[in-house]
């Protein structure tokens, strides 16, 4: 057993990992593979259950899709993307930082605090900012600003304005998770690292971004990224908060999954939408991929 | 200096106290909802106070809905599917940072790859991958969506820990006569307890507020968890009460909080300030 | 080394158990009774209502009524699955085309004879009806009401047309907002459309977006759009309604119970007549009732149970009973007989809107024009599209996404 780190056999290192990947086999990988299978058949209402393989049929109906709306919405959803991902790392990584100075007292109370979004269903904390926050007849933002003497605003009705309300309740659902994820990887490296920030100030900057970023790099590197693809993929704060059937609020601002899913989710036709997934997936690799490739030539 | 440094302090309690509070509005207009007598989530003169209190909504929450059932529901779920994702992912994650094995890399590039994939169809899937075994309005059928979901995030999340404690203090354990086993639970583990917490709490939290394969796999309302009965509760066009509805996200919310700050004390690593160079 | 064997076999331990913790808790001791399950959506009054009619079967039969939220996905599911699925389903009767063609329902003409429902209101029966086979057994149904509150719309300032209510709303005479409704939805809006003899979507399945009734009732409607708040889904309408800020609405009997308990003094009236056309508003119904599910049909120990249930549920007393629950509206004929009914004020205004009210298609298709109608109503009343553009885009757009689902 001697150094047995070094020399443990990949069987006995398959081993400790496979029950977690069994587990991913069944339940993200399978669903990947069978929708690739149903995008090859005509599964849909009229053959829901005796459905055969047709091919391709469905990719070439599928690229009607990808016309000029849809590349608007890839548009938006990449800026969409972007912009949350730069609030959310510097504005967690500040609060993360601020709260891990050595003498704040009642850091539990606010990290708790702060953590109260994150606490409550996603859909429940949408349709309460929906409802309390923007409404424009009587939503608290609009009481607030008919207090100071100012035009109620209608928050949701047009594109640039449901754009930011909604990247507001995207960072307000997605901060805790983040600061949480930075607040750990924070308490994992030396501590001298950021206890001084406070008395430092402008020096402290720099030694984050010199020493403290680059230490938890590595640590947060896999929860960034995943953020980074389900931001991406984030449908139920733009779809709640201006699309839902019944009551849309005037704004048309839609990213990949929301064009996807007004433009043939609805149909039921599920080799149909199943051959967009297909696409919209094989489009996020390409992607990912090139974004990897990209930041390896900068490195070099 | 000292003198500086107090100053600094209170800026950075004003300050927290003010992000709390522009946090927390959302939630305290939930709660002076849930307060307020009348049926209305909206109303033209909103204040912080209800007008007319009464704790009506939360006795309807606790009394009226079987909440406790499906408080226990959902105790059962968290519980097992923390504890079996920890059981898997620590082991996973050791051995994707630790043991040079072949394929490692691409496991890891994979996995990460993986979450591009849209899920809005997956549901689909698992169904047909679940029905043959009769795992539908089982729990057990849950626990395994709830784990699979999260153990790519758990192995990662994990792996990206464990690579930041660095090999010599193991590989010191191992002259010593340490094995793995030993490895992991009494060098690892202890440092990496953050880690463990974070990774605890976000399965915790996934499955707490889960709701969709809740409600489309369970069948019947004494099998329901909290976030489903929640979403059952919810106010729409025909039914529900908005009072009744705010009262309930706030009552499962609670669980949650509580738990977070208990285990706050726990987020330290076992790496002492300064104890091990990076 | 062992420890780490250990723990995989605990692991692979629990694990194993899944394969058999499966259904067990259905299998109580052999009772003799016949058991079937019914999904609902519906709030615990109306289901109790329900129950206790059904538990008369008792013991032969056993009914459970389980309330299932997301109902109408999970049928997708489990549709023709006997161990997942229930026996019948309680629910709207606008998706029985989504299941019928799913393959996943059985007629209920194969339980009880068609004479039998003579006694339902023709509304109810015709919105039971897809390709030629009735699916649903109606129990009651909904539809909206022209309703106003007495304080600010006097009973004989109440508009018998379109134009009166315009000329109330200029007035300024019922306050903030002479009438509100949800304006930019489809469901609120098909009414609208109907006034002025057209319609969404037609049997077979063509859309008629682009139609010139569609295109002037639009037009026309945009000046009453244009006199209320932009934002007007179902919460602000109801709460502007409820403070006494607007004087009329068009809604639900659902939003009866709060109005009341609020307050106002409820007036219903007649829909409006269109000044235009000589037709009133009709908006959409919805009809409630049960359905039976091919899976259940076709189990020989079930057939039998079903047919009990569903005759037990022609009697009139069912519909009675669920309406009072739900403040909606019997469909069967002979339960208008009864005093409790009769002396309903809301129940007997439904019963007459039933007359000129228009049960949502039921066809598949209709799905999609959910979607692409409140897109078209947006663009017309929120965006500022022109009328007549933005019906052609949206009719190319239902076209397409009807092709689409084959």
């Amino acid at each position: 057993m001697k150094h047995a780190n070094q020399k443990l056999s990949s069987f006995y290192a398959w081993l400790l990992a496979i029950p977690a990947l069994v587990l991913i086999g069944l339940i993200v990988v399978f669903p990947i593979f069978y929708t690739g299978y149903i995008s090859l058949t005509n599964m849909n209402i009229f053959n829901w259950f005796t459905f055969r393989i047709v091919g391709f049929r469905n990719y070439f109906n599928a690229l009607f899709l990808f016309d000029s709306g849809f590349l608007t919405a890839l548009f938006v959803t990449v800026l969409w993307t972007v912009l949350n991902m730069i609030f959310q790392l510097v504005i967690a990584f500040t609060m993360a930082s601020l709260l891990n100075i050595e003498k704040l007292k009642y850091r539990k109370v606010y990290k708790t605090l702060l953590m109260f979004p994150w606490a409550m269903p996603g859909y429940v904390s949408i349709l309460l900012w929906k409802n309390g926050m923007f409404n424009s007849q009587f939503g608290l933002l609009n009481q607030w600003l008919e207090r100071l003497g100012l035009e109620p605003v209608r928050w949701l009705a047009n594109d640039v304005s449901a754009f930011v309300s909604s990247m507001v309740v995207n960072l307000w659902l997605a901060l805790p998770f983040m600061i949480m994820i930075i607040d750990g990887a924070l308490q994992s490296i030396d501590r001298s690292y950021y206890e001084s920030a406070l008395i430092e100030g402008a020096s402290w900057l720099k030694r984050s971004i010199s020493l403290t970023i680059p230490a938890i790099k590595p640590i947060i590197g896999p929860a960034v990224i995943i953020t980074i693809f389900t931001t991406f993929k984030q449908f139920d704060v733009i779809y709640l908060l201006t699309q839902q059937v019944g009551s849309k609020t005037g704004a048309r601002i839609h990213t990949v999954l929301t064009y996807a899913y007004e433009n043939a989710f609805v149909t039921n036709n599920y080799g149909y939408s199943s051959a967009i997934s297909m696409i919209i997936f094989a489009l996020l690799l390409g992607f990912s991929l090139s974004a990897r490739y990209l930041s390896k030539g900068e490195n070099e | 200096m000292k003198k500086l440094e107090r100053i600094g302090l209170f800026i950075l309690n004003i300050f927290f106290i003010t992000v709390c509070f522009g946090v927390m509005v959302p939630i305290l207009y939930a709660f002076s909802v849930s307060l307020n007598a009348g049926n209305s989530i909206l109303g033209s003169d909103f204040s912080f106070i209800p007008r007319a209190f009464t704790l009506n909504n939360y006795r309807a929450v606790l009394f009226d809905q079987p909440v406790l059932l499906w408080l226990g529901n959902t105790v059962i779920l968290a519980v097992s599917s923390v504890t079996i994702s920890m059981l898997v992912a620590v082991p996973g994650a050791f051995s994707l940072s630790r043991l040079k094995f072949r394929g490692r890399k691409h496991i890891v590039k994979g996995l990460i790859l993986l979450y591009s994939f849209p899920a809005i169809l997956s549901m689909f899937a698992i169904y047909r991958l679940l029905s043959p075994l009769g795992l539908i309005n089982t729990k057990i059928g849950l626990i395994i969506i709830y784990v699979g979901t999260m153990a790519i995030f758990g192995l990662l999340n994990l792996k990206g820990y464990f690579d930041s404690i660095p090999g010599e203090i193991e590989e010191a354990a191992g002259i010593d006569g340490a094995n793995t086993f030993q490895k992991i639970t009494l060098i690892m583990l202890p440092l990496a307890k953050p880690a463990l917490i974070v990774t605890g709490m976000m399965v915790l939290i996934y499955v707490w507020n889960e709701y969709i394969y809740a409600i489309t796999f369970m069948t019947g309302q004494s099998n329901y968890t909290l976030a489903a009965g929640l979403y059952s509760l919810q106010a729409t066009e025909m039914s529900g009460s908005w009072p009744v509805f705010a009262a309930a996200s706030l009552v499962v919310s609670l669980p949650i909080l509580v738990i977070f700050f208990a285990i706050q004390k726990y987020m330290v690593s076992g790496l002492t300030a300064g104890g091990v160079k990076m | 080394m062992k420890r780490i064997i250990t723990i995989i076999t605990i692991f692979i331990i629990m694990l194993l158990p899944v394969g058999c913790g499966g259904s067990g808790s259905e299998s109580d001791e052999a009772n003799r009774a016949v058991k079937l399950t019914i999904w609902h959506d519906k709030e615990e009054g109306v289901a109790a209502a329900l129950k206790e009619e059904l538990d008369k079967l008792k013991p032969e039969i056993e009914v459970n009524l389980e309330r299932k939220s997301g109902l109408t996905e999970a049928l997708k599911l489990v549709g023709n699955d006997p161990k997942a699925a229930p026996d019948m389903y309680f629910f709207a009767h606008d998706k029985l085309g989504v299941y019928s063609e799913m393959g996943i329902l059985t007629p209920i003409t194969e339980f009880i004879s068609e004479d039998e429902l003579l006694n339902f209101l023709p509304m109810t029966i015709s919105a039971a009806t897809y390709r030629g086979e009735i699916y649903q057994l109606p129990i009651y149904f909904e539809t909206l009401l022209f309703m106003y509150n007495r304080a600010l719309m006097k009973d004989e300032q109440v508009p018998k047309t379109t134009e009166e209510l315009y000329q109330f709303m200029q007035s300024g005479a019922g306050g903030r907002f002479g009438f509100i409704e949800q304006h930019s939805t489809a469901y609120y809006s098909a009414g609208w459309i109907h006034g002025f003899g057209g319609g969404i979507i037609d049997l077979d399945g063509t859309a008629l977006l682009d139609n010139e009734e569609t295109i002037r009732a639009l037009g026309y409607r945009k000046k009453f759009v244009e006199m209320m708040p932009g934002e007007t889904e179902y919460a602000t309408v109801t709460v502007l309604f409820i403070e006494g800020r607007a004087a009329s609405t068009i809604g639900g009997p659902w939003l009866v119970p709060t109005i009341r308990q609020s307050g106002v003094d409820l007036g219903f009236a007649k829909m409006p007549v269109v000044s235009e056309t000589g037709l009133p508003i009709a908006p959409f119904s919805g009809i409630q009732g049960l359905h039976v599910l091919k899976v259940a049909a076709d189990n020989p120990v079930k057939n039998g149970a079903i047919k009990e249930v569903l005759t037990l549920l022609l009697n009139p007393d069912i519909g009675v009973a669920m309406a009072k629950a739900s403040g909606c509206a019997p469909a069967h004929l002979l339960s208008y007989e009864q005093d409790e009914i009769k002396n309903d004020e809301l129940v007997m205004m439904m019963r007459e809107m039933a007359e000129s009210a228009v049960p949502m298609p039921n066809i598949p298709e209709m799905d999609v024009m959910w979607v692409v109608l409140d897109n078209l109503l947006v663009d017309i009343n929120m965006r500022g599209v022109d009328v007549v553009e933005a019906c052609f885009e949206a009719q190319k757009r239902a076209e397409n996404l009807i092709r689409a689902m084959r």
